[in-house]
């Protein structure tokens, strides 16, 4: 046992001094603190002000009503009505081209019986300025098709009000405060912080595997200590950089968080206007948190485990990187799965990757953010994840016993199973 | 006092389709130097990797310190020098020591000490912080030397230690092997050099395609092989040297030369009765030699030209 922990403070001490863990450990924060101070900036820009053109080619004076409607309601909006005519296009592009306007709208008779409003401009890609544009143009097409079929209009206008959803989870039998955005918001980081953290961790278990075996080193040492808690040492000692590194990351996301104003004002941005805009940083229940690092450990051993057996089974770097890349694959299934389990978070699919070991320790952290997950799977799920951290530990150190003292050429797959099987 | 240190017991290591190490065994009895011989893809390294429990014997036994542990249940009673030599490239020198020193089971305070101590007599204090891919191929090799008795075994296992070691590495790892069994340690090392075993060894074991030829003291080595031819020459005088040459008891074999001969003894004969017959003859001798014939000289016998060519590779 001392034998092991000098493996693991080894691995600890040693990753810990090189340039790489500082720059990776400062990198974090800098990365998020850059994140908030863009959506500072961002935020800032959708009050900035937009000139926009309606074409009016409407014969009942429907357009002027609406042109009317949407300069009551957008105040941050110029808006100018503009007859159409043959060259009215073509006049209105080169308006925008020479950035004189934002943009413009078409708008006919066809327009209250399709709801399709034509429009063009260069600030098409702002969702905020689309979003406002849009909803406020259904509303002053709703009006008029409800005037058309002979409501007053009075009537009309103090019907309408602005709706704002607000969107509450609920989890087991609670309500949380958690909103919409903030749950997928925080799933999102989840997977991101799991898919990396899995893999950097775990590639960095494979290379320290594959220096000990380049040197030669390894004969030394497995005359010393039992391959296996030589694997397992440097498994933990990974790990346990990793889980330093994770905790640097969190907390300096929770202090930049809460210091959004004063780093608003470092940027010189003015934060009293764009205030909505500010990074909300989610608020993480307690049983999520719990999910998170259980699946996060039980996924870091599962998949460590496989790149000791790859670097033990590779006779170069160069080697271990093409042999790697189909378990970082295999990673890769939930992660590119968010959007899916987040969308039907009960759906076959959801269910295949809560079960599957591979897939689980990105896909049940996302699926619980998003919805609960009935005890029975959860335990289910727990049950073969944790059996296959065993199962493959077990395989992985006897490929690893037999891989580390090889020289020469890659192993095919029946020689590996003659490892496994062997002694 | 335990007999032997070490004994291996008719090991067999097989590796796809060839025999390494076929039914081999050995003794190694406390307080020696004991040379491990053979030619390139004998069986040397493959023999000491089963000592070291690094491979499992297919067949047969190794007994250590007269006990039922392996290598690594006594890793803090021997020190081991693999052939390929390596060190972690990016450790600063005296971190690695602490670290192979902790797997042989020592603590970090005890193993700093003697660290700094062995850094210091081997003229190597001023790198203890330096990286070791900074240091040169030979303070590299010296470095694991120390890693391999930092810890103070009571055997150490020498795998080709004096390979890629310019004359004065050498000389300094020969005296410290040497100061070693002066301190009553039991060393074990393998080389393929015979100058090295003939200058250090007072067992030695000679291997050639996994299996042993020989195996006792230098000195009984050579005596079987030589010992036997004896070197005269004479002061002018002869004196009744042809009739002592003549006596079938004595002499077996002679190559005369006039005022000096190679003479073969027969059987049984003793050396001292034809020295002391041939100055009662009367002759006058210059030079009266029992010439043993050198290791390299026995070994090329033993294991033939045919055997220094030896079948593949063993599996590194």
């Amino acid at each position: 046992m001392p034998r092991m922990f000098a493996v693991v403070r080894r691995e600890f001490v040693e990753r810990v001094r090189t340039k790489w863990f500082w720059i990776g450990t400062i990198l974090g924060p800098l990365f998020f603190g850059g994140m908030i101070l863009v959506r500072l900036l961002t935020g800032s820009h959708s009050g900035v002000e937009r000139r926009v053109a309606v074409v009016d080619g409407t014969r009942n004076g429907a357009g002027a009503r609406m042109v009317d409607g949407l300069r009551a309601s957008l105040d941050r909006f110029h808006i100018a009505s503009v007859p159409a005519s043959a060259s009215v296009i073509d006049s209105l592009t080169a308006a925008v081209i020479a950035k004189q306007l934002d943009g413009f709208m078409v708008v006919a008779d066809s327009t209250f019986d399709n709801g399709i409003v034509d429009y063009r401009g260069s600030n098409v890609s702002s969702l905020a300025d689309m979003e406002e544009l849009q909803s406020t143009l259904g509303r002053e097409i709703f009006a008029v098709r409800l005037e058309r079929h002979g409501i007053d209009p009075n009537v009309v206008r103090n019907a309408q009000i602005t709706v704002t959803m607000t969107t509450r989870k609920i989890t087991g039998t609670k309500v949380t405060g958690e909103s919409g955005e903030q749950a997928f918001a925080l799933a999102f980081a989840m997977a991101v912080i799991l898919f990396l953290a899995i893999i950097l961790y775990g590639i960095n278990v494979m290379s320290s595997v594959l220096e000990e075996k380049t040197t030669r080193i390894v004969e030394v040492l497995v005359s010393s200590i039992r391959p296996f808690q030589l694997m397992l040492g440097k498994v933990l000692g990974a790990g346990a950089v990793g889980i330093v590194q994770l905790t640097v990351w969190l907390f300096s996301v929770k202090v930049l968080a809460g210091q959004q104003d004063r780093l608003a004002d470092l940027a010189g941005v003015d934060h009293t206007s764009g205030g909505g805009a500010a990074f909300h940083l989610p608020q993480v229940p307690t049983a999520t948190m719990a999910v998170f690092i259980i699946y996060f450990l039980l996924g870091y051993f599962l998949y460590a485990a496989i790149f000791a057996a790859v670097g033990a089974m590779s006779g170069s770097e160069q080697e271990a990187r093409q042999a790697q890349t189909p378990v970082s694959l295999l990673l890769m299934v939930p992660y590119l799965s968010v959007f899916g389990i987040l969308n039907d978070p009960g759906s076959p699919f959801a269910l295949w990757l809560t079960y599957v070991p591979f897939w689980s320790p990105v896909a049940v952290p996302v699926r619980w953010s998003a919805s609960p997950i009935p005890g029975i799977q959860l335990a289910v799920s727990l049950a073969v994840l944790a059996a296959s951290v065993l199962g493959v530990t077990w395989l992985a150190a006897r490929i690893y016993r037999v891989g580390i003292l090889m020289t020469g050429k890659r192993p095919t797959f029946r020689e590996v199973v003659r490892w496994v099987s062997a002694g | 006092m335990p007999t032997s240190i070490l004994v291996v017991d008719r090991v067999t290591k097989r590796f796809s389709g060839h025999t390494a190490v076929d039914g081999l065994s050995l003794e190694v009895p406390p307080g020696v130097i004991y040379g491990l011989l053979g030619p390139n893809g004998a069986g040397k390294t493959t023999t000491i990797r089963m000592i070291m429990d690094i491979f499992v014997p297919d067949e047969g036994s190794v007994h250590l310190f007269e006990g039922a542990g392996s290598a690594r249940d006594y890793a803090h009673r021997i020190g081991f020098l693999p052939e390929e030599r390596g060190l972690y490239p990016k450790m600063r020198v005296l971190d690695a020591l602490l670290f192979l020193a902790q797997m042989r089971g020592m603590d970090r305070r005890g193993a700093r000490v003697r660290a700094l101590e062995w850094l210091e007599r081997l003229g190597l204090s001023a790198w203890q912080r330096r990286k070791v891919s900074e240091l040169s191929k030979g303070m590299q090799q010296k470095v694991q030397f120390v890693s391999a008795l930092l810890h103070d075994p009571e055997l150490l296992v020498l795998d080709e230690p004096f390979s890629g070691l310019d004359p004065v590495n050498a000389d300094v790892m020969r005296q410290t092997v040497l100061d070693l069994r002066r301190r009553g340690k039991t060393i074990l090392f393998s080389t393929q050099i015979m100058e090295h075993a003939e200058k250090l060894c007072d067992q030695i074991c000679i291997i050639a395609r996994g299996k042993k030829l020989v195996d006792d003291s230098l000195t009984h080595v050579k005596e079987g092989f030589g010992g036997r031819h004896l070197i005269v020459a004479f002061d002018g005088n002869r004196g009744g040297a042809d009739a002592v040459f003549t006596d079938r008891t004595l002499v077996t074999k002679l190559e005369d030369f006039g005022p000096y001969a190679e003479v073969e003894m027969a059987t049984g004969a003793d050396a001292q009765v034809i020295l002391r017959a041939l100055v009662d003859s009367g002759a006058r001798l210059s030079r009266f030699e029992i010439a043993a014939p050198s290791l390299h000289t026995i070994f090329v016998n033993l294991v033939g030209p045919d055997a220094a060519t030896a079948e593949g590779r063993t599996h590194a």
